[in-house]
């Protein structure tokens, strides 16, 4: 594995992990903007704009855009987050040129008003979709009584008001401002000629105008708080912690990690000897959830709406014995076993380490390789650990829950 | 490919550049294959079998497999009871092992029965706040013939009168090695594989089996009231099965209709009409039988023309498909082909799958040939003579449609 990285005059950075053994590629570009960058008055711009994106150029229509994809046999796809939006595409080493190509050209769109019109039915078809999925709901809304008036607590689709509302004028003076080259990243990584990459990005890129760019990145209190909502058609209680953790910068980020497999992952955890293991609950878990400046751990439970209460009192117990004795080694062990086998599955394919590459960059402006990710989780302690949650209580959680009662 | 004396299969298949190994080890406990009023006993053991066994209690044997690293799940479809795990290479033989333990040495103790059954319970009662993935559940139900249809999950009434001492002797049945299929993927040494597995499983004797006998079934649509923002809409038609021989023209159709963003039924469904965000199909077949099944989700006053612009693009298929459409389906199909490649995951399940339901493995170089030679004549004839003229349909959600 080879690591590359570039930058061009005008902002753009090109960077690509090479490893010419694989028998794939893949290629993305990370913008980093996101729900967190939004005014209320455009709440959801920016996943609505990761749509419109796929609508084409001058010279394209969004069904030539799909046909071209799909000729170059591309996995392809976007996702939109609280703070970035990731287009990719995986293809055969030798389509790679050319799906990067058809990417240089859709990250600067027509955003035509008639494929406005007709997307935004898609979009309130998507946020129609999310209500009658109470997992995706509860994590929605928790995080927006978490985060409160901060950012991070913005909705990633809007509202149906404020997507009825939205004007493709906002949405183009919005893409203006955030999809600057100086605000986005070329990653690539598997069997790849970076050289290729980087002169197709200097003639295709080159001549994007750089912006003014940046994000608040107030500080965050949180105050514990308690919601719950009912919702007649439900069967369970579908219930969401949040309670601070690491940013994406923090050093401690491995430990955090970590300590989230500890208590909440799906076989062996404290979650799951405490809850599932004896059908208090059918599904708890914990991940991390670390964003630019700030971050969580959150926490997702999935049961019978008679036994919400045990299960608030079980989780109170949890986060007392961390924070009264820390963790176990053999827990560690175990987690960091986990941890590590879950890297080689995943590294596995080009496509598979992308989003790790490009998230390393746009976050700590860092490359990690596979070995070094694995050296850095060899290294965690239990005092780290025990440190890690002295500085963030896992008692001082935000609960919301959805239910029939 | 290795089958030991008592009829277990062993089929392997090593890959460069990988540091993982993932197998499968596939058992004749499906939903089919249990005897009436036992559905969801399977579902029951995916958990049971994981408290204890061999000389480890529940926590040991988790622990063990935790410490491993092993990525574990167990899962029932039709046929089999499948056992996977994913891990690094090196951990390997521990892993067989303790495999070896969970199947032939289950502790099945009584006081653990009822938390396993209760969770099997609950997993079935989260199903109901879970629309899109029961209404997939329910077409299939209705769609094939009695047992081949029955989930997985089972039923509340058949799950509630189950029975520690019935259910254990389900988990014996699981134990015969002439429907065992046992697969792995990655970095490992075959003939060592093979010796740890005669060890273990060597002495397993085949058992008699009652061969399923399926019943046609005659619904065709079904609608689940439920005060929700869409209407699930779920619908399948009949396809020839694997087994049958076109393999290659019916994925070739599926593609054309719903294998990417070009596809057919994402241009007219979402993209020309706005009615959707989530519509597609997919191929899903048994050994004898197999259909084409549709999921689309809108919410209820464009369910009815969601389910009509579907059915019309079903129904077109009939007109053949263009040149520039088989370009995109064959690089389209050999690209999934040589990801699938890299993925130890991926081919410990397609090896296992391949060898249940044709009888053999397709080395992939075959399945690259196949792809290669479609032409848009092959398929127009086999759309031609498999027309989709009906289909079963169910609905969950506020609003019911005219089929």
């Amino acid at each position: 594995m080879e690591f590359k990285h570039r930058q061009l005059d005008n902002g753009l950075t090109v960077i690509g992990e090479l490893n010419p053994n694989a028998q794939s590629a893949a290629v993305g570009f990370f913008i980093r903007t996101g729900s967190r960058d939004e005014t209320p008055a455009v709440s959801g711009v920016s996943h609505f704009l990761e749509h419109m994106m796929f609508k084409g150029t001058d010279g394209l229509s969004a069904l030539e855009v799909n046909e071209a994809f799909d000729r170059l046999g591309a996995k392809f796809n976007a996702f939109t987050s609280e703070e970035n939006t990731v287009y990719y595409a995986a293809v055969l080493p030798e389509y790679l040129e050319a799906v990067t190509e058809v990417w240089t050209q859709l990250m600067r769109p027509s955003l035509r008003q008639d494929d406005f019109d007709m997307e935004k039915q898609v979009i309130l078809e998507e946020i129609a979709m999310y209500l009658d999925m109470p997992d995706f709901l509860v994590f929605d809304r928790g995080r927006e009584l978490y985060f409160g008036a901060h950012p991070c607590g913005n909705s990633v689709l809007g509202s149906v008001e404020s997507i009825t509302a939205l004007t493709s004028g906002q949405m183009r003076e919005y893409f203006t401002r955030r999809y600057a080259p100086n605000n986005m990243t070329l990653a690539c990584c598997g069997n790849v000629d970076f050289e290729t990459i980087c002169k197709l990005a200097e003639k295709k890129c080159g001549r994007w105008a750089p912006e003014q760019v940046g994000r608040d990145l107030p500080g965050h209190q949180s105050r514990p708080q308690k919601h719950h909502d009912k919702k007649d058609n439900l069967n369970r209680r579908h219930v969401a912690l949040y309670s601070p953790s690491v940013s994406m910068q923090d050093d401690r980020w491995y430990a955090a990690k970590l300590l989230s497999v500890i208590v909440g992952d799906a076989s062996g955890s404290r979650y799951f000897w405490s809850l599932v293991d004896p059908a208090i609950a059918d599904t708890a878990m914990m991940d991390l959830a670390s964003m630019d400046g700030t971050g969580a751990l959150c926490s997702y439970v999935c049961c019978d709406p008679r036994n919400a209460g045990q299960v608030e009192g079980i989780l109170n117990g949890i986060f007392e014995s961390l924070a009264k004795d820390g963790v176990e080694e053999s827990e560690l062990t175990a987690a960091r076993n986990k941890v590590l086998s879950s890297i080689v599955l995943k590294s596995e394919q080009p496509m598979g380490r992308l989003v790790s590459l490009g998230f390393n960059w746009v976050y700590r402006s860092e490359y990690l390789s596979v070995a070094q990710d694995v050296e850095h989780i060899r290294a965690i302690t239990i005092e780290d650990i025990r440190r890690l949650i002295t500085e963030f209580d896992p008692r001082g959680y935000t609960l919301y829950s959805l239910g029939p009662q | 490919m290795h089958r030991l004396s008592n009829g277990l299969v062993i089929l392997g298949e090593r890959m460069d550049y990988v540091r993982s190994v993932s197998f499968n080890l596939l058992t004749p406990g499906g939903a089919a294959l249990l005897p009436d009023g036992c559905g969801g006993a399977g579902s029951i053991l995916c958990d049971w079998l994981f408290r204890g066994a061999g000389t480890r209690t529940s926590r040991q044997l988790i622990d063990a497999l935790d410490g491993l690293g092993i990525h574990h799940s167990a899962s029932v479809n039709t046929n089999h009871l499948t056992l996977s795990g994913a891990l690094e290479a090196g951990n390997l033989e521990p892993a067989i092992e303790l495999f070896a333990d969970i199947l032939l040495a289950p502790a099945l103790c009584a006081d653990q029965f009822e938390p396993a059954r209760d969770l099997a319970v609950q997993e079935l009662a989260a199903m109901d706040d879970d629309p899109r993935s029961k209404v997939m559940m329910l077409l299939h139900e209705q769609y094939y013939p009695d047992p081949l249809g029955r989930p997985g999950q089972g039923k509340t009434e058949e799950l509630e009168a189950m029975t520690a001492v019935r259910c254990a002797a389900i988990a014996a049945q699981l134990r015969d090695p002439s429907r065992m299929i046992f697969s792995i993927a990655g970095c490992y040494d075959f003939d060592k594989v093979c010796r740890q597995l005669e060890k273990y499983f060597g002495r397993l004797t085949p058992q008699q089996h009652k061969a399923v006998d399926p019943t046609p079934k005659t619904i065709s649509y079904t609608h689940t009231p439920n005060d929700g923002a869409q209407v699930h809409i779920g619908l399948m038609t009949a396809i020839p099965p694997i087994s049958a021989g076109h393999y290659y023209e019916t994925m070739a159709a599926v593609t054309v209709l719903s294998g990417s963003m070009s596809s057919r039924l994402f241009t007219e469904v979402r993209e020309k009409r706005g009615l959707c965000y989530a519509v597609g199909a997919r191929y899903h077949t048994l050994r004898d039988w197999a259909g084409v099944s549709c999921y689309a989700g809108t919410t209820p006053d464009k369910a009815q023309q969601t389910l009509d612009v579907t059915w019309e693009q079903f129904q077109r298929l009939k007109d053949g498909i263009t040149a520039d459409e088989l370009q995109r389906t064959q690089v389209g199909l050999k690209s999934s082909l040589i990801m699938q490649s890299e993925s130890s995951g991926s081919r410990a399940a397609g090896i296992a799958g391949d060898y249940f339901l044709l009888g053999r493995v397709r080395p992939l170089e075959e399945i690259r040939q196949a792809i290669e030679k479609l032409t848009v004549a092959s398929i127009g004839a086999f759309l031609q003579a498999h027309p989709f003229e009906t289909f079963t349909a169910v609905t969950i959600g506020p609003k019911e449609i005219q089929v």
